[in-house]
């Protein structure tokens, strides 16, 4: 209870010194076939040590690009991007990722795809076996160790893809629209997993979605992102304690953030 | 074990037809004989058959067992280097348009009558599946999962080995259940070129003494051959890879 009024009481860090990312002027530029494609311009954003940051906008606007750059997954074309203070220029050791789709191993069982992490990174498996089990019991996933990926549901199967991104220990978590692909009432209920699971490891997450209220419900702060060429058009604070539960949905704070997020997306005539 | 009625009874009717038209339309014995007179012939001569038959299947064995050892290895270098991949991919492309059974009377003349040429025709006919199935298997990555194990930091052999290889076993074995029939394929062809044992020159024999009942008997043999080889890779594949779809969905039944 404690750690609950705790992260309660946590406000969003800004000091650069405290920021767990730190991006200044990024952009990236790609060349698909000779002519230049700018997918992201101008990109200045800080987020704390333990903060929970959600980036919205419509397809095409490059918040999949910002994630990778920020996972050291591809360089930038200008400006910095720096973890913990080091500048990122490769893909980071403290760093997991949750993709779209659960990009499970189809030979391997649940506990051996968690354990994968482990066996690319040689941190030897017997030491993190109670993490192992801690991350399989945290996520719900007890009783299905020995399953194969194809034996589960596609919300148990992104559970497993948690698990993964967890299990070295990272300071960071970035989550690319990880429950798109879920049926709505699975979304709901492994939004409110995710919170759980966050406020319990504390690990700073930047969280891609479409999704206005899942960004709203989740996150300490949102970005909200326009394209052509994709830069940020404001950070939308979300002022609401947490845990937040199935009545922050009625509480007001929630609807004029949503309302604010949707504005500024549809003020550049961008809403799906 | 009811999954095996259905093809049995299409045997049981397939073969009573034969027999029946061959009493009823009065066909001559040396056009085709009865499957009577080719099981007796199976029989009485199975140790003349069975020492042909040998021969054929190390032929194919050798010839299948080189393109494994040739196309595997080829495939792997290819797609790790462009370079290579530039430089040979048309030239094997070009080479498996080209009729590959017309090298064998070169082959012949170039390698005599012994096991050599054999092996090399049937490796030129059994390679090119292997080859193409290995490579398609081994590209065979999603971007997802390229990112995860960049994300991870795999070295190129973790990457080989953790994701690439068990991700290319399921290509690579619809490549060799293809290469292995093509194989018994090229080993008779290389008989008929030239050759004084296996079953290819059986059927020569057979052929230029009219000996009907001889010749259904060594199709029975290539047949037998041809199904034993197949599924011993089956079952290879199940065992190697058991998490694969199709046969995921084939032991899903309850009944095979």
């Amino acid at each position: 209870m404690t750690a609950m009024t705790d992260v309660c009481l946590r406000r969003p860090l800004q000091r650069p010194s405290d920021a767990a990312i730190a991006l200044t002027g990024v952009g990236k530029t790609f060349l698909p076939s000779g002519s230049e494609v700018v997918a992201l311009t101008d990109i200045d954003l800080t987020v704390g040590d333990g903060e929970f940051v959600a980036i919205v906008g419509s397809s095409g606007c490059g918040k999949s690009t910002l994630l990778r750059l920020i996972a050291g997954l591809m360089p930038v074309s200008t400006g910095r991007v720096e973890v913990k203070g080091h500048r990122v220029s490769g893909p980071d050791p403290g760093v997991g990722i949750v993709f779209q789709t659960p990009v499970l191993l189809p030979w391997r069982t649940v506990r051996r795809n968690i354990e994968l992490q482990l066996d690319v990174r040689r941190l030897g498996r017997s030491q993190h076996g109670k993490e192992v089990d801690r991350l399989i019991a945290l996520t719900g996933l007890a009783g299905f160790e020995n399953s194969m990926p194809y034996e589960l549901s596609g919300g148990m199967q992104q559970r497993v893809a948690l698990c993964r991104a967890l299990i070295h220990n990272p300071d960071l978590l970035l989550m690319d629209e990880p429950f798109g692909a879920l049926d709505a009432l699975t979304r709901e209920q492994m939004n409110a997993e995710l919170q759980r699971i966050w406020m319990e490891t504390r690990k700073t997450v930047v969280f891609i979605t479409h999704s206005i209220m899942e960004a709203a419900f989740l996150a300490d702060r949102v970005v909200v992102m326009t394209p052509r060429p994709g830069k940020i058009r404001e950070i939308v604070p979300i002022d609401l304690p947490r845990p937040r539960t199935f009545e922050t949905f009625r509480n007001p704070v929630f609807h004029e953030a949503c309302d604010r997020i949707r504005s500024l997306m549809s003020a550049s005539g961008l809403m799906e | 074990m009811r999954n095996a009625i259905y093809p049995a009874l299409t045997a049981v009717i397939l073969v009573g037809a034969w027999y029946l038209a061959v009493l009823f339309f009065e066909v001559p014995r040396y056009l085709l004989p009865l499957p009577g007179e080719v099981v007796t012939r199976l029989i009485e001569d199975r140790d003349f058959l069975l020492r042909h038959g040998w021969v054929t299947t190390y032929e194919t064995l050798g010839g299948f067992a080189l393109s494994i050892v040739i196309g595997i290895p080829l495939a792997l270098l290819i797609v790790s280097s462009s370079t290579i991949d530039r430089a040979l991919m048309p030239w094997i492309v070009l080479s498996q348009t080209f009729p590959k059974i017309a090298l064998a009377p070169l082959i012949v003349v170039w390698f005599g009558l012994g096991l050599v040429p054999k092996l090399i025709v049937t490796f030129l006919v059994a390679f090119f599946p292997i080859l193409i199935s290995t490579i398609v298997g081994l590209r065979s990555m999603e971007r997802d999962m390229d990112e995860l194990r960049l994300s991870m930091r795999a070295s190129v052999w973790q990457t080989f080995w953790y994701f690439r290889l068990p991700l290319a076993l399921p290509s690579l074995f619809a490549g060799l259940k293809v290469s292995v029939a093509f194989a018994a394929v090229g080993a008779v062809i290389a008989e008929w070129v030239g050759a004084n044992e296996g079953l290819g020159y059986l059927l020569l024999t057979a052929n230029a003494n009219l000996d009907t009942p001889l010749l259904f008997a060594v199709l029975v043999l290539l047949m037998v051959l041809g199904m034993v080889l197949y599924h011993a890779i089956e079952m290879l594949e199940r065992l190697l890879i058991p998490w694969h779809a199709t046969i995921r969905l084939k032991t899903g039944q309850p009944s095979f």
